[in-house]
């Protein structure tokens, strides 16, 4: 009997043993990785899945070039899930050396992790105006992904047959009268209805559609919407106005309908003449229909009446950030890494070709930008005719959970556009003023 | 029945010991702590007392989640103990096939509730809209559109998923049904109901209690489904309490007043549940 209790125990203390040990064994492979020859890894935590397989293209050519360089690429996609990922990613102890934040809020609430790039090259190439949002206290602490810009994206041969110039729509008025024209041509044309108003992506409505109304009340500059204390909806009628066009002419319920039903469903297979999306778009559409990308589609601005009716909203979705919790060699390492991506020639290229980004820096050749909607919005930025991205210095979450939500009940009939205004100014000052 | 317990009697308890406290204990301890923070998710900042859980109080889009929690779960624990017991009652009884139908039935729970949740969008959206336009139905129309097909949305597929689970409960107590007692009822001239309802219900009784726990604290803490199905659209009306917190710690940030949140989400699913069982477990008793 007491063998028996003896030899049990023994067994017993081995089981939990082991569990101890395993939980040590992996810890002790995750440090000696790290250190193994002197070499730098740069692990890199990014949020931009559709150019992931592009991304670690170009890292792997760095890595032959530069040796002693190692790069991981981890990609989490979509906005939101990336910052809970990234959360955890620090909480597990696992930091980054570079990761993406978005904007002042960002900044503020990431600072102590943030390493200031303002001895970097790239930094002084970045266009003017762009590392505004990522600047405090004289450092720069994001380096800018690319440009990218949205308004309504329209089917050329539609509005061709329609008897429509699209050039010449430069007003809102311009554009009611096309989208009447269209809606009464719409069983010739072959369309299901003129817009698809995806109600149920709280960031196309909360934080696209409202910032072309909301950024010239901030001066088209994000640091002025991050630190205002409230919001006056000053060309608010002019929000609604719009709002209400895409939503009575759009297919319905608009509520439901979600971004891949506009896009790949109703906008790629021509089922409506009108969406209003960004350059991020050409993808999905290529992969639909190759021809109707690369010849078939145009944008257009998105007209805020009393301001600027023939702009497009331009701005830069995401910054690179570089951890200063690391070691020394790292930083550099991570500092050289972008670097070489925005300034070398070698970098350029990839940027431009493989990337197919809007440059967000000095010294690119624009003329290679091979995507039409990229190359439209381009000619708008260097025309000046651009409203600044303000939306990420909304209140955290206010775009798409408070203005976004709102926009729903407005659509679904359960609440008036004043109440729409009241509850998110009321939101807004709440959560500026905690 | 208090035995001594030696040294292998903790010994062989530790693994498990070890594994609650580190995947339940220890990080239920830090949650309540963090409730009584300001920690954003990236650094602890200062101790706040009670202030996160006095804003719960009026956070109006929780306590509607909560409404809307609540109001699903009723009819949801209702409608799957129905079906589950109806299924179980078709495949013991001697119709053919029975075996084959157990595996059926049981199917829909073997597949995860994300990907559930976006085959069922496509069902409401697309299919019926199809009917709907065929044969000039219009309520079939523009599912998921409106809080109420959102609201009936889920509980179709809660009930279509769970009903195949709660279904295998409910056949091995039934199964375990005497038959002799069955027979003695029918001789003594008991209809095929009053055969159900004072001999087989009562002696199912206890799976009553397991089917409820179970259907209970699953529709309360449902997510998954929640997200693919509606996103707890339109509006927010669709959404559910664990998304709800979901969405305050992670899209707004405030980790700390979301941990709160999930105590007193925590606190709730407990309350109810452990009342549940010892009121059916009375009730076993009583039988």
């Amino acid at each position: 009997m007491n063998k028996k209790k003896l030899f049990s125990g023994i067994g017993a203390g081995i089981l939990s043993l082991s569990l101890l040990l395993t939980g040590c064994g992996n810890a002790d492979k995750g440090s000696s990785n790290e250190s193994s020859k002197g070499n730098v890894t740069i692990d890199v935590f990014q949020f931009k899945v559709e150019f992931k397989k592009q991304f670690e293209t170009v890292a792997k050519k760095y890595e032959q070039e530069h040796k002693g360089v190692k790069i991981n690429i981890t990609t989490v996609g979509g906005g939101e899930d990336y910052g809970a990922a990234l959360k955890s990613k620090f909480a597990s102890g696992k930091e980054p050396a570079i990761y993406n934040i978005g904007g002042p809020q960002d900044v503020e609430d990431w600072q102590k992790k943030l390493a200031d790039l303002s001895d970097t090259e790239a930094s002084k190439a970045a266009l003017k105006g762009t590392l505004d949002g990522v600047s405090k206290d004289g450092k720069i602490l994001g380096l800018p992904y690319n440009q990218e810009g949205y308004g309504l994206i329209y089917n050329k041969a539609v509005f061709e047959k329609a008897g429509i110039d699209a050039k010449s729509i430069k007003s809102y008025a311009d554009l009611e009268k096309a989208v009447k024209t269209l809606d009464s041509k719409k069983k010739d044309l072959g369309l299901e209805a003129v817009f698809a108003l995806p109600g149920k992506e709280t960031w196309v409505t909360g934080l696209h559609l409202s910032n072309a109304f909301l950024a010239p009340e901030f001066d088209n500059n994000v640091l002025n919407a991050y630190n205002a204390k409230k919001v006056d909806f000053k060309y608010g009628d002019a929000f609604k106005k719009v709002l209400d066009l895409q939503n009575d002419y759009s297919v319905q319920p608009t509520v439901s309908l979600d971004y891949s039903k506009q896009v790949e469903e109703l906008f790629s297979l021509q089922k409506v003449a009108l969406i209003q999306q960004g350059n991020w778009v050409y993808g999905s559409i290529e992969g639909i229909d190759k021809e109707f990308a690369q010849k078939g589609i145009g944008i257009l601005p998105i007209p805020v009446e009393g301001y600027k009716e023939d702009a497009i909203p331009v701005g830069i979705p995401m910054y690179w950030g570089v951890n200063s919790n690391k070691d020394k060699a790292t930083v550099t390492e991570a500092k050289k890494f972008l670097d070489w991506l925005y300034t070398s020639d070698e970098g350029k290229e990839a940027v431009i070709n493989d990337f197919k980004f809007i440059p967000a820096y000095d010294g690119f050749d624009a003329s290679k930008i091979s995507d039409p909607l990229s190359k439209e919005i381009y000619q708008y930025a260097q025309d000046g005719k651009t409203i600044g991205w303000t939306f990420m210095g909304y209140p955290t979450g206010w775009g798409q959970n408070e203005l976004g939500v709102q926009i729903q009940k407005y659509l679904s009939k359960e609440a008036k556009w004043e109440d729409v205004v009241k509850t998110t100014q009321a939101a807004w000052e709440k959560s500026r003023n905690k | 029945m208090m035995r001594t317990r030696d040294l292998s009697y903790w010994l062989f308890l530790a693994p498990v010991l070890l594994a609650l406290s580190m995947v339940v204990i220890i990080p239920l301890v830090f949650g309540i702590y963090y409730s009584f923070t300001n920690w954003n998710g990236i650094e602890v900042g200062s101790f706040v007392g009670l202030k996160n859980y006095l804003a719960i109080l009026d956070d109006k889009e929780f306590l509607d989640s909560m409404w809307f929690t609540v109001k699903f779960s009723v009819v949801s624990i209702i409608l799957i103990n129905f079906f589950g017991l109806s299924l179980a009652l078709i495949v013991t009884s001697k119709i053919k096939s029975n075996k084959f139908l157990r595996t059926i039935f049981f199917m829909p729970n073997l597949i995860g509730g994300l990907i559930l949740g976006f085959i069922w969008q496509f069902i409401f959206i697309k299919v019926f809209a199809g009917i709907g336009s065929v044969f000039g139905i219009q309520s079939l129309e523009g599912w998921l559109s409106t809080t109420q097909t959102g609201f009936w949305g889920l509980v179709i597929l809660m009930s279509w998923q769970m009903s195949g689970y709660i279904m295998v409960i409910y056949i091995a107590y039934l199964e375990g049904v005497p038959g002799e007692l069955i027979e003695a009822a029918e001789i003594d001239g008991a209809s095929p109901f009053q055969r159900l309802r004072y001999i087989i219900f009562p002696l199912v009784a206890p799976a009553f209690t397991v089917s409820m726990f179970l259907t209970l604290s699953n529709t309360f803490k449902l997510y998954d489904q929640n997200l693919s199905l509606t996103g707890g659209g339109p509006y927010n009306s669709t959404q559910m309490v664990a998304m709800e917190i979901f969405k305050t710690a992670f899209t707004e940030s405030e980790m700390a007043y979301a941990q709160a949140k999930a105590v007193i989400f925590f606190v709730i699913v407990a309350v109810i549940s452990l009342t549940q069982v010892y009121i059916n477990k009375k009730r076993e008793v009583e039988m």
